[in-house]
């Protein structure tokens, strides 16, 4: 074990982690205003943040991912700009309106995805090598879809936020945006 | 009360107000005049409400109704919660109750059709208003009120299907591509319409 995590273990994960306001302040730069979500385990500390109301983002609670991906194509039909905050399950869970939204409408969502059930040890790895199938199935998944993604594993990939949004809007279709870890408070 | 019928009141009554359909009353609308602020929720079974939803967040100055099926609704029926706790004041929710799924072609029996009270459903999610209508003179004359009040406001219409058409002398009927692309296109229909700009930020 490192000194480092000797003296807190989980300090020592706290580099794949992306703090919640880093990642608001991307979702303004891409001049998003509108969050519709089914909460994420990974991302709680920027739920918390949005659920504040100090954020500036609007946030539509959604109680299934079929929903907050069909609200949004609402909301871009009324001219928002939109980002669908979800889990891997969740994703799994709504992929029918993301095929007629997203694909087959050719609706720009940009989708937020936490890695729920990554496994510590694989921090820092391959997704892809993880030995939780809810986690390695993701990209390959997005693969087939056709959806272009970015990873989020760290603070030296914010940059990502702006590059998905820029695809989703470019390519008059989906993108997401995989976050790997805990997002920090 | 017949479908079409029901859609020609609601549709003289919408004034400039962005409309969200699918299943039979969108196979109705498409027999009335087009109107550029008209989408079709297609092929997405039970997408309409939380599409409208996110119409009438968007565009507060301007009532959204939606004109869904009763199958549709009890597929994502968690749906009447997401819109009861957003509180669209401008969202005006008719549900064309058949009871029926694939009416006109295999009209087969909705589940709950006979015992699930959606009226119900929508008052205890919170709707500010909720009733059932079965008469098309009714629905007439109450459409004024419906729209005085304040939303998310829940209308179950009470339709008549259609027999079957499918069978032995008619076995299938294919998809048209239009049918795929529709809603895509006319969202950017309303988009265009609406003035809105798809710039690219970042």
């Amino acid at each position: 074990m490192s000194a480092l995590a000797k003296e807190n273990p989980m300090k020592q994960f706290s580099k794949h982690s992306v703090s919640a306001q880093a990642m608001v302040d991307a979702f303004k730069r891409c001049g998003i205003d509108y969050v519709t979500t089914v909460p994420d385990m990974v991302q709680i500390a920027l739920h918390q943040l949005l659920n504040s109301g100090v954020s500036g983002l609007n946030v539509v609670h959604c109680t299934t991912e079929d929903q907050a991906i069909e609200v949004a194509g609402g909301l871009y039909a009324g001219g928002k700009n939109v980002a669908v905050i979800v889990q891997n399950q969740g994703l799994y869970a709504g992929i029918n309106s993301l095929r007629a939204l997203g694909l087959d409408s050719k609706v720009p969502l940009l989708f937020v995805i936490g890695q729920f059930g990554r496994e510590f040890s694989n921090l820092g790895g391959n997704p892809r090598d993880s030995k939780r199938r809810v986690v390695f199935m993701l990209e390959p998944l997005l693969e087939t879809l056709g959806v272009p993604y970015w990873r989020l594993e760290g603070p030296d990939d914010m940059g990502n936020v702006e590059a998905a949004w820029k695809s989703s809007r470019e390519r008059s279709g989906p993108a997401a945006l995989i976050v790997g870890h805990f997002v920090g408070w | 009360m017949k479908t079409l019928d029901a859609c020609k009141i609601l549709d003289a009554h919408r004034g400039d107000a962005i409309v969200v359909c699918t299943m039979g009353a969108m196979n109705a609308l498409d027999k009335l005049p087009l109107n550029p602020l008209t989408m079709a929720c297609v092929p997405l079974m039970g997408g309409a409400a939380s599409i409208g939803l996110g119409l009438a967040l968007a565009r507060p100055e301007r009532k959204v109704f939606v004109f869904d099926g009763d199958a549709s609704l009890l597929m994502e029926l968690g749906g009447l919660v997401t819109i009861s706790h957003a509180r669209p004041k401008n969202l005006f929710h008719f549900v064309f109750n058949n009871s029926i799924q694939f009416a006109g072609l295999g009209n087969l029996e909705t589940p709950g059709a006979r015992s699930a009270d959606l009226v119900a459903m929508a008052k205890a999610c919170g709707y500010e208003a909720a009733q059932r209508i079965d008469a098309l003179d009714d629905l007439e004359s109450r459409m004024k009120g419906i729209l005085a009040g304040p939303g998310p406001s829940f209308v179950e219409v009470v339709v008549e299907y259609d027999a079957p058409t499918l069978g032995t002398e008619n076995p299938a009927v294919e998809m048209t591509d239009e049918r795929f692309t529709r809603m895509g296109d006319e969202i950017r229909r309303i988009r265009h319409h609406l003035g809105c700009e798809a710039a690219v930020t970042a």
